[in-house]
């Protein structure tokens, strides 16, 4: 057999419609997939981009040295876009007289072209309407906080001095999008030139100043730069990136990521599963076709190439309308929800198109091979004499649907634990399905058995074809169960998100409170917002030995590898003290100190613990302002960094850090319409600093709408392919079906009854599938939720109703318009063309 | 492997046995048949139901393989063949026309007809294909599908693609079994000329003794032996 024939061969059973069924399958699976993955791509891009603002810039690179010209050497090699910022505190002087009024600024020193990412946000008088700076000061000019304005009694067009430079105000400075995360950096902002600083004198061997290299472009050229320079980065140089630096945004993309990952994966499973069910019924009607063509001289090898050809052609055909199909849904989705996505979405990489026809060929070979394959074995006996085919080997059909599933989806998600959950609650459902679905059918003949005839027929019809109806109650169940998965993930995860930022979360915070304006500033506090919480006294210091070892080397040998486990113990952190243990902190091991102990304790954050191998019971050493202070582990502490409350990773008792003078620091919710409380505050306490947060929530909450955007296309678009499911598994058992009621016709049952034996037949196997889909979807979402996304779960008593009503509706109203033909033809048209 | 001369006979059988397990142990459908047949010649396979008539023609047509003893068709010994050698034995010397037609029911009158030429690669199929639709009074159905078609009309779809393959040995089972008595006797009229235009070897099974008697020789299989 040729490849011409072959092509003869697809070309006929096309015509015949045989192969309509199979092509649609291999056509919504690639189609789904590409659309899903294009649309993916390109949100995941734009949402990185906009995450990206928070860095501004791609990666980073930081250090408390300059930053080398060889390094900006090789990234301009790269055709990187890059800039500079210094940073570092000073004192800032109104103008150049000795009793001018002074403030402690953090000082930003930015070279043009900044920011790579996101834009600086300017206004033109103190807490004003703001809007986009379309460029960075001009040499020899500065832009100043909102604050300090007020603090220092200045107006636009004045002049201050930075060190020996005198600069003159030019802008209200309301935002910039790598406003500082680390309280280092904290501070009313002034922002100014790198051009200025030599005049400024202000650098010193010794000073504090934070050196960075803004880096944007290509993704590959930024790897490349930071596989050529990785040697020469450490120890000095730390190389960011935006999930590094911003753990909610990486946090809110992983989970972004892996929910449109299931959405697509969900989408590949049933896919193959219309692939199969398609396959199997074409390789069925071509039983007598391949006897035929057997006893005609067509050699199982004959057969086999011939098929494999019909497979391939139907692949390249169905891959590359698939691809078709994928963009023009992804551009649909784009046109639809053009308002709330970002105003340009990066072009898609070659990604998409990869994974699409990956999975195409996959999941044909996976699903519609094994089938294809058995053809060859049809004996040619079967054309003389009917004999029963020998059916194909489960462990064949399942191996080849086992292994492709389980390998596209691995590769797919990049996710082991994502890909075995999923497996795990198809695994479960399959085996609950087969053994309720079997229970059911039973129990359903009985009830028949006393029912009217339309009910009798159907549960009569159910239960004959026992084998089929639980492999269909299967599929039916499978996706009713996605589903529902869907929609329950995508409401806990919804949930989460929304609760992550709660409603008054604290949006400012306040440091540099010096301790006898403690008392003053709660009390303005509490006169003016919701503020019910406390100060926390703030100090800087660092680990210096653990146990006596010093604490590099400790970190080392003892610290666990990995994310998340937070910083490294010999840098610098803020430190704090506390008589009880803060607010919404939970205690992991040992126990909290008494408001009165003498002894020099510290509480550790848990993750920070493990990272630096750090046990209760440890002595560690610090360097406070230059004080060495010992103290004891006391106890482990877990905190929900997310809460925006003040957290600390160590946390001393109170007479430990007795001899220190502290300055205090709290947080609290200020609602943006209030925003001049802050003028009061600080023409009040004009040495305190306050951090604004509320355009980092408001950032924040806007990713987390357009996800939720995104997820809410994705479960359409598996909804979709579900449906496919349905009529592929109604096809399947069309002829069966057909010739089962043309014969009930023949002998006298009316229309009626055969309409009404259908619906009754497609209600009950939708209801059954319900309910059997309702118990394996809270099982495997109970696994979903606690394990990939570790949320909390409860079982949904709603579900139980509304799984088997909406299966019922659903199936029997697919079903009885796929099979509206059969109780239409003349039931002799009927019997002459089975 | 083909050393066969005008002398040899066509087809060889050597005490064939075929038994098939069952529930109840093993049964012998096919009891030591021995016999041979002739190029040319007509050989109908007469006996009653169950007597082992289709599984006899399988055997001889290499479809299936005996539970013993030995089958030369053309000069091979396709007993000893795997399926994919008996597959290319059948493709060059080997005709079938059955009870149940046995159209593909995607392909019009010319395409099934053409079907046995493609599978060997040639190219001029449908000029062959249509003269044999022709010889059998089907030239204006060549682009009917079975369905469309009568009966009496499968069947000569299904002589024509029988002969177009141009075979040695033709094996016809029950050909006028699903067809009327007047109707059949055409079928069967068409298919006698036809194989003797073309000097075919035909292999006729039926229970129809008057049909039986139009061959030149009659082999009555009881039992699964052959009667003498």
């Amino acid at each position: 057999m040729n490849l011409r024939f072959a092509l003869r061969l697809v070309g006929r059973d096309w015509r015949s419609g045989e192969l309509r069924l199979l092509l649609a399958a291999a056509l919504v699976a690639v189609g789904t997939v590409t659309a899903i993955s294009l649309f993916v791509d390109r949100l995941q891009q734009a949402l990185l981009a906009e995450a990206t603002t928070f860095l501004g810039a791609d990666s980073v690179i930081s250090s408390s040295r300059p930053i080398p010209d060889a390094f900006r050497a090789a990234a301009a090699e790269r055709g990187l876009a890059q800039t500079d910022i210094v940073s570092f505190p000073s004192m800032l002087f109104a103008d150049a007289s000795d009793d001018a009024r002074n403030q402690l600024v953090s000082v930003k020193a930015v070279g043009p072209g900044y920011p790579l990412r996101g834009a600086v946000r300017i206004a033109d008088e103190p807490f004003g309407q703001d809007r986009v700076a379309e460029t960075v000061p001009a040499i020899g000019e500065v832009w100043l906080d909102s604050r300090l304005f007020p603090a220092l009694g200045l107006d636009l067009g004045d002049t201050v001095s930075v060190g020996y430079a005198e600069l003159g105000v030019a802008r209200v400075l309301t935002a910039e999008p790598d406003r500082g995360r680390s309280f280092l950096d904290l501070g009313p902002r002034l922002l100014m030139r790198v051009e200025d600083i030599p005049e400024t004198k202000l650098i010193q061997p010794g000073s504090r100043v934070s050196y960075r290299l803004l880096l944007a472009g290509d993704s590959g050229a930024l790897a490349s730069l930071k596989a050529s320079i990785d040697a020469d980065l450490r120890p000095n140089y730390r190389w960011r990136t935006v999930k590094e630096s911003s753990p909610t945004i990486g946090g809110a993309l992983d989970r972004a990521e892996s929910f449109l990952l299931l959405g697509g994966l969900l989408a590949v499973l049933l896919g193959g599963a219309a692939v199969a069910l398609a396959a199997h019924r074409y390789a069925r009607r071509h039983y007598s076709h391949v006897g035929v063509m057997k006893t005609l001289g067509a050699t199982p090898a004959d057969i086999l190439w011939g098929y494999v050809c019909v497979l391939l052609i139907i692949g390249v055909v169905g891959v590359l309308a698939g691809l078709v199909l994928g963009i023009l849904v992804h551009l649909g989705i784009i046109a639809l929800l053009s308002a709330y996505l970002p105003v340009r979405l990066p072009w898609p990489g070659p990604n998409p198109f990869v994974v699409g026809s990956v999975t195409g060929f996959v999941c044909l070979a996976a699903f519609a091979l094994p089938p294809l394959l058995n053809l060859r074995r049809i004996s040619p006996m079967r054309v003389i004499r009917r004999e029963p085919d020998r059916g194909l080997s489960n462990v064949i059909t399942y191996g080849f649907a086992g292994v492709g599933s389980i390998g596209l989806l691995v590769w797919y998600s990049q996710s082991i634990w994502l890909t075995a959950w999923a497996l795990v609650g198809a695994t479960v459902v399959c085996g609950a399905f087969a053994v309720v679905a079997l229970a059911l059918l039973r129990g359903g003949r009985i009830v028949g058995m006393q029912a009217g005839s339309s009910w009798r027929l159907a549960l009569a019809g159910l239960q004959r074809r026992r084998r089929e109806n639980v492999a269909q109650i299967t599929i039916f169940g499978l996706a009713i169960m996605i589903l529902l998965i869907l929609l329950l993930v995508r409401t806990a995860l919804l949930a989460e998100w929304r609760s992550q930022i709660p409603e008054n979360a604290p949006n400012h915070f306040l440091i540099n409170v010096a301790d006898d304006e403690v008392g003053a500033v709660q009390n303005l506090l509490r006169e003016h917002t919701d503020y019910d919480g406390s100060l926390f006294p703030m100090i800087r210091g660092r680990v210096t030995t653990v146990n006596g070892e010093p604490a590099r080397g400790w970190r080392e040998r003892e610290g666990e590898r990995g994310e998340d486990l937070g910083p490294g113990l010999g840098s610098e952190r803020n430190l704090t003290w506390s008589d009880d243990l803060p607010g919404d902190n939970v205690l992991v091991q040992g126990d909290w100190w008494p408001a009165d102990t003498a002894e020099s304790l510290i509480s550790v954050e848990t993750d920070y613990a493990r990272g630096n191998g750090l046990r209760v019971g440890d002595l560690l050493e610090f360097d406070i302002g230059g004080l060495p202070v010992s103290a004891r582990v006391a106890n482990l502490r877990r905190v929900e960094w997310d809460s925006l409350q003040p957290n600390f990773f160590i946390v001393f008792s109170r007479s430990a850090l007795a001899g220190f003078a502290t300055t205090h620091m709290t947080s609290f919710h200020l609602e943006p319409d209030r925003k001049r409380f802050l003028n009061q505050l600080l023409a009040a306490h004009p040495t305190i600093t306050v951090f604004e947060v509320d355009a980092i929530i408001a950032q924040v909450e806007r990713i987390i709408d357009r996800v939720t955007r995104a997820i809410e296309l994705i479960l359409g678009l598996v909804l979709g392919a579900g449906a496919l499911v349905l009529i592929a598994s109604i096809q399947a058992s069309h002829e069966t079906r057909m010739k089962e009621h043309a014969l009930v016709r023949a002998l006298g049952g009316t229309r009626n009854l055969i309409a009404g034996a259908l619906a009754a037949e497609f209600a009950v196997l939708g209801a059954f599938a319900g309910i059997v889909a309702v118990l394996g979807a809270e099982i495997t979402v109970f696994a979903l939720q606690t394990r990939v996304f570790e949320l909390d779960y409860d079982i949904h008593p709603w579900l139980w109703i509304a799984g088997p009503a909406v299966g019922m509706a659903l199936i029997a109203s697919v079903g009885y318009l796929g099979t509206r033909k059969l109780v239409r033809s003349p039931p002799l048209l009927v019997l002459r063309e089975l | 492997m083909n050393n066969h001369s005008a002398a040899a006979p066509i087809l060889r059988v050597d005490n064939v046995c075929k038994t098939v397990a069952t529930a109840e142990g093993q049964l012998s459908i096919l009891d030591s048949v021995s016999l041979e047949i002739n190029a040319g010649e007509s050989v109908a396979v007469v006996g009653a139901s169950g007597s082992g008539k289709t599984t006899l023609l399988g055997i001889l047509a290499g479809l299936d393989l005996p539970t013993a003893g030995d089958v030369w068709l053309d000069g091979d010994r396709i007993t000893a063949m795997p399926e994919e050698d008996r597959a290319r034995v059948r493709g060059r010397c080997v005709g079938f026309v059955f009870q149940t037609f046995q159209l593909i029911e995607s392909l019009t009158a010319l395409e099934n007809v053409m079907l046995p030429s493609e599978l060997r690669g040639e190219s001029d199929a449908g000029d062959d294909a249509r003269m044999y639709l022709d010889r059998v009074g089907l030239a204006d159905r060549l682009t009917h599908y079975p369905r469309q078609l009568s009966g009496g009309e499968q069947q000569r779809v299904a002589i024509a693609r029988a002969f177009a393959s141009r075979p040695k040995v033709l094996f016809a089972d029950e050909p006028t079994g699903n067809l009327d008595t007047s109707t059949g006797g055409r079928v069967i009229d068409l298919l006698f000329a036809l194989n003797r235009e073309s000097q075919t070897t035909l292999v006729l099974v039926t229970h129809d003794t008057a049909l039986a008697d139009r061959c030149v020789r009659v082999l009555s299989l009881e039992a699964g032996r052959i009667e003498a």
